[in-house]
């Protein structure tokens, strides 16, 4: 079968007469570590709320796994193991650490209301659980002191490491990351971009908004350059990097 | 401030607004005490039920007074009752408890129905939505009189609860001079409201709990985590609203009669001031903001008597209101978080 | 039909200059203004204040002695003290609130205790009874196909000449573009050149005085009562929302159309008998129309799930 994990066709979004989306055909295979660049307002983050269900696009398919997922609803999208985080960091602020990696491993079954009201041994065994796998969670993050703190008391890179860390609770097969290392410090940004490194590897296939291309050239096995919606050019990170397309769309004024 | 300077506050200022009615009423206290704490019961109880949609879920919820409502009039119009102009007494009706029951769920179901418009629209269109709801229900109500007995109302269902009041019970509530039928829904609603606060101090510390209160806190991360946010929603609303028409019957009891006028939505707006006072989000707190609330309430008129020297029935009702608007305005201002709310979890100031 | 259009006319003209004034505030400050009920109900009752013959008593307290001035200059009067109680409102209450960096909901709140406050501060002060301001009768003439009163026909006029000129007000002057560029980009900072303090105080100022004005008319078509604004206020609501939140020409139109509806509804078959419930239906409208097209009829396309 086939590789792709996750393939778009004909997809199309436009704000009033401004298109901020319009992909022809793009996919993206197992296990690999994607990277979309592209200038502010490119389109990157619109892409990303279309694919994960947020937005619904004006046409085109999408696909994941196989399954045609154009119109379905964002949690659905989540159940089928594709997970996002936010450009805008969006944590459970008045919730502990804890709390919100708990909430985000918990299955359906356990969130229901008549289990919880039941509390059986049963259920109290799979929290344990739950709150043990966010315990390593936290560990591999080292946010593990800061498990009692609400999560507003956290500072700006703490709180993009506490929504990674709610995202892999979900044990993820698609990771997209909208602008990971925003706003964090040049120190924590280097454990990050360690850390969905080593995700990569274990197998979890991702897929990465960035503005720090020095890191995306780090990392990433393949590039993917938006401009105006568009996609100008794709690749590894040197054909990328040499293209004048891409160059242009930085650099140059033409684009605005 | 700690947990125990706040428990300790708040004892105290309960003990001595209690302690206020004795001061200013030299006789008949332990009736106008009676009179209160049924009437702290059942509001306590509502604001219970509204702490599960705002404290719990962030829903703005300002339509509470139609829960109450349709709790009320679904179970009174299945008891024996006399509803409309004729008056005519119908006989034949449920149980009161099985009546109860469906008056829950039909209360919860209407939450439900008001909840469907909280899956599209954000905190203050959710709030202009459910008060206009809530008047929809009141003068659909009004409108029906062949059925709800419109401006007339309903009457003479008490005995359908009443009839259930032990005999030891009536005596030692007639040795204290006081009169049995209100002690008894008295009784009820705060047996009522502590069996409420278990079921929900279980629910709030559970996995259900946790999951309302991320979708108090970002609805659109609870979606990004396969979570149906639509669906927490929905069934919070279902749980609040029944339990706020368990509120609404005991309400009607405790009138002896029900009609439309008394779900207007100032009723909403005192359940509020109760919550914000008990403090939004805390479990215990609508007991105690709930018995400041009416101790100041009923002592209204001593409060008038300041301002006016021979104050009639209007101006005292004034009066009482603006107390309520101005509690609620300085709260707001002051002590958002009211007596028992945690600061940390302070719903009220987000943006 | 046509009879209960002249009705609807005249209802949505005061909807429509209430909304307007809703309308704006939201659009410059977010806040959803539960007390903006009461600013019209402040129109009406100043006017009766002021217009009053002294020898009839209206002001519950003796203290108080109406003063019987002509009633063009009475209305002139109130709504200059109703922009002064809405701009002592921002200045005494909100400017705080916001400085203090206290949310919306939280305001909303406010709100909500603040109008609670005021509405029996009239019971108390006020009246309780149901008043007219002191004007001769008139019988009714029909202009065009509706019939009204020569004065509520002044009334309507007067409401299309206010409406007029706050389209040219707000497309021509400073600090109306001021006020629609804070509505646009919903950012304060953005806007140079004018004090974003001033604007919203401006805001609250007109805002509070077009509120006076709809209660005014309310005095005029209908009557004065204490919870006047109360009583009209989820209709104003319905109106701004039917014509899209933050735009003022479709709160302008959507108050009208609301208007309307409530007073042609009555005609409708499934309404024989049940006037009472005719608002019923336009909050019914309101409803559907945030549920499936948030935006109202005018209204740009907001994200507002
Ligand atoms: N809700 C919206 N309404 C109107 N325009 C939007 C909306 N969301 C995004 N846009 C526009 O679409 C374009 C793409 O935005 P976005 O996807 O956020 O870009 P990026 O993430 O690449 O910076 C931008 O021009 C932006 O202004
Ligand atoms: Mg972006």
């Amino acid at each position: 079968m086939s590789n792709k994990l996750l393939e778009v066709k004909n997809l199309k979004k436009t704000f009033g007469g401004l298109k901020a989306v319009d992909v022809e055909h793009l996919s993206f295979n197992k296990n690999e570590l994607t990277s979309v660049i592209g200038p502010n307002g490119a389109g990157k983050t619109t892409f990303f709320d279309l694919v994960s269900g947020f937005q619904q696009g004006d046409t085109g398919e999408i696909y994941f796994k196989n399954k045609k997922i154009t119109k379905t609803q964002p949690y659905k999208i989540s159940r089928l193991g594709l997970i996002r985080t936010f450009q805008l960091t969006k944590v459970f602020d008045r919730m502990t650490v804890l709390e919100n990696l708990m909430f985000s491993g918990s299955s359906i079954k356990n969130d229901s209301f008549f289990q919880s009201i039941l509390n059986t041994s049963s259920s109290k065994k799979y929290e344990s659980d739950l709150e043990e796998r966010a315990f390593e969670i936290m560990q591999d993050l080292n946010i593990e002191k800061m498990s009692e703190s609400y999560a507003r008391e956290l500072s700006g890179g703490q709180k993009k490491l506490l929504e990674l860390g709610r995202s892999l609770m979900k044990n993820p097969d698609l990771l997209l990351l909208d602008e990971p290392l925003a706003g964090v410090n040049p120190k924590l940004a280097e454990d990050l971009l360690e850390k969905i490194k080593n995700l990569s590897d274990q197998g979890i296939t991702i897929l990465m908004v960035e503005h720090n291309i020095e890191a995306v050239m780090k990392i990433s096995e393949r590039v993917v350059v938006l401009a105006e919606g568009k996609v100008i050019a794709e690749g590894t990170p040197q054909t990328v990097r040499s293209n004048d397309k891409v160059i242009e769309a930085y650099l140059g004024t033409a684009h605005e | 401030m700690n947990i125990s300077a706040k428990w300790i506050t708040t004892l105290v200022l309960t003990f001595s607004s209690l302690a206020l009615v004795f001061v200013l009423n030299p006789d008949g206290q332990l009736r106008i005490l009676a009179n209160l704490l049924t009437f702290a019961g059942i509001y306590a109880l509502a604001a219970v039920g509204l702490n599960v949609h705002f404290g719990l879920t962030g829903l703005l919820n300002f339509g509470h007074a139609s829960f109450m409502g349709v709790g009320a009039y679904v179970t009174l119009l299945l008891i024996p009752h006399a509803a409309g102009r004729e008056g005519e007494i119908n006989e034949n009706g449920l149980p009161f408890l099985l009546a109860l029951l469906i008056g829950i769920i039909a209360a919860s179901l209407f939450g439900l129905l008001l909840g469907l418009p909280a899956m599209r629209l954000r905190g203050d269109y959710l709030a202009i939505v459910t008060i206009a709801a809530a008047e929809i229900f009141r003068l659909l109500v009004r409108d029906l009189e062949s059925i709800t007995g419109g401006v007339y109302g309903i009457i003479n269902f008490s005995s359908a609860l009443q009839k259930y009041r032990p005999v030891f019970f009536d005596e030692a509530v007639i040795s204290l001079d006081l009169a049995p039928a209100q002690i008894w829904v008295g009784l009820l609603s705060w047996i009522s409201v502590f069996l409420v606060l278990l079921l929900l101090k279980r629910l709030s510390s559970s996995p259900w709990g946790r999951a309302l209160r991320a979708v108090r806190e970002d609805e659109d991360a609870v979606r990004a985590l396969g979570k149906n946010a639509v669906w927490l929603k929905l069934q919070s609303f279902m749980l609040g609203a029944g339990i706020a028409g368990v509120s609404g019957v005991f309400l009607a009891f405790n009138y002896g009669f029900v009609e439309t006028t008394i779900f207007i939505p100032l009723l909403t707006f005192y359940v509020w001031a109760i919550m914000i006072l008990g403090g939004v989000g805390s479990l215990t707190g609508p007991i105690f903001g709930s018995i400041i609330f009416w101790a100041i309430i009923s002592e209204t008129d001593k409060i008038a008597s300041l301002i006016f020297e021979n104050a009639d029935g209007q101006q005292l009702a004034g009066v009482r209101f603006m107390l309520v608007g101005l509690l609620i305005m300085l709260l707001m201002i002051f002590r958002p978080s009211g007596l028992l709310g945690k600061k940390e979890e302070l719903l009220l100031n987000v943006k | 039909m046509i009879d209960q259009l002249g009705n609807g006319l005249l209802l949505g003209i005061i909807i429509s200059v209430a909304s307007v004034a809703l309308s704006l505030l939201y659009s410059v400050t977010r806040i959803v203004n539960f007390a903006h009920g009461e600013i019209i109900a402040l129109g009406a009752i100043m006017t009766l204040f002021f217009s009053n013959p002294v020898d009839s008593r209206v002001i519950y307290l003796d203290r108080f002695s109406p003063l019987g001035l002509d009633f063009v200059i009475s209305a002139f009067l109130a709504v200059i003290l109703c922009g002064v109680f809405g701009g002592l409102l921002e200045l005494i209450l909100f400017r705080p609130l916001r400085k203090a960096e206290v949310g919306n909901i939280a305001i909303l709140v406010v709100t909500i205790g603040l109008s609670i406050f005021i509405r029996h501060l009239y019971l108390i002060f006020a009246t309780g009874r149901v008043q007219n301001f002191p004007l001769e009768l008139e019988r009714r003439v029909t202009y065009l196909f509706f019939d009204m009163t020569p004065r509520n026909f002044r009334v309507l006029i007067a409401g299309i000449i206010v409406m007029v000129l706050i389209g040219l007000l707000l497309t021509f002057t400073r600090i109306g573009k001021a006020m629609r560029a804070v509505r646009d980009s919903g950012e304060l900072a953005s806007i140079s050149g004018i004090n974003s303090d001033n604007i919203i105080l401006i805001t609250w100022i007109s805002s509070s005085m077009l509120a006076g004005l709809a209660g005014i008319f309310q005095g005029v078509i209908n009557d004065i009562r204490y919870n006047m604004g109360f009583l009209i206020l989820l209709l104003v609501f319905a109106g701004t929302v039917l014509g899209g939140i933050g735009t003022s020409f479709g709160a302008m139109v959507g108050g009208l159309l609301i208007g309307i509806f409530v007073q042609v509804s009555v005609a409708f078959p499934f309404m024989e008998g049940h006037i009472e419930a005719k608002n019923a239906v336009a909050l019914g409208l309101m409803i559907v129309i945030l549920l499936f097209r948030p935006q109202g009829i005018f209204g740009q396309k907001e994200r507002i799930s």
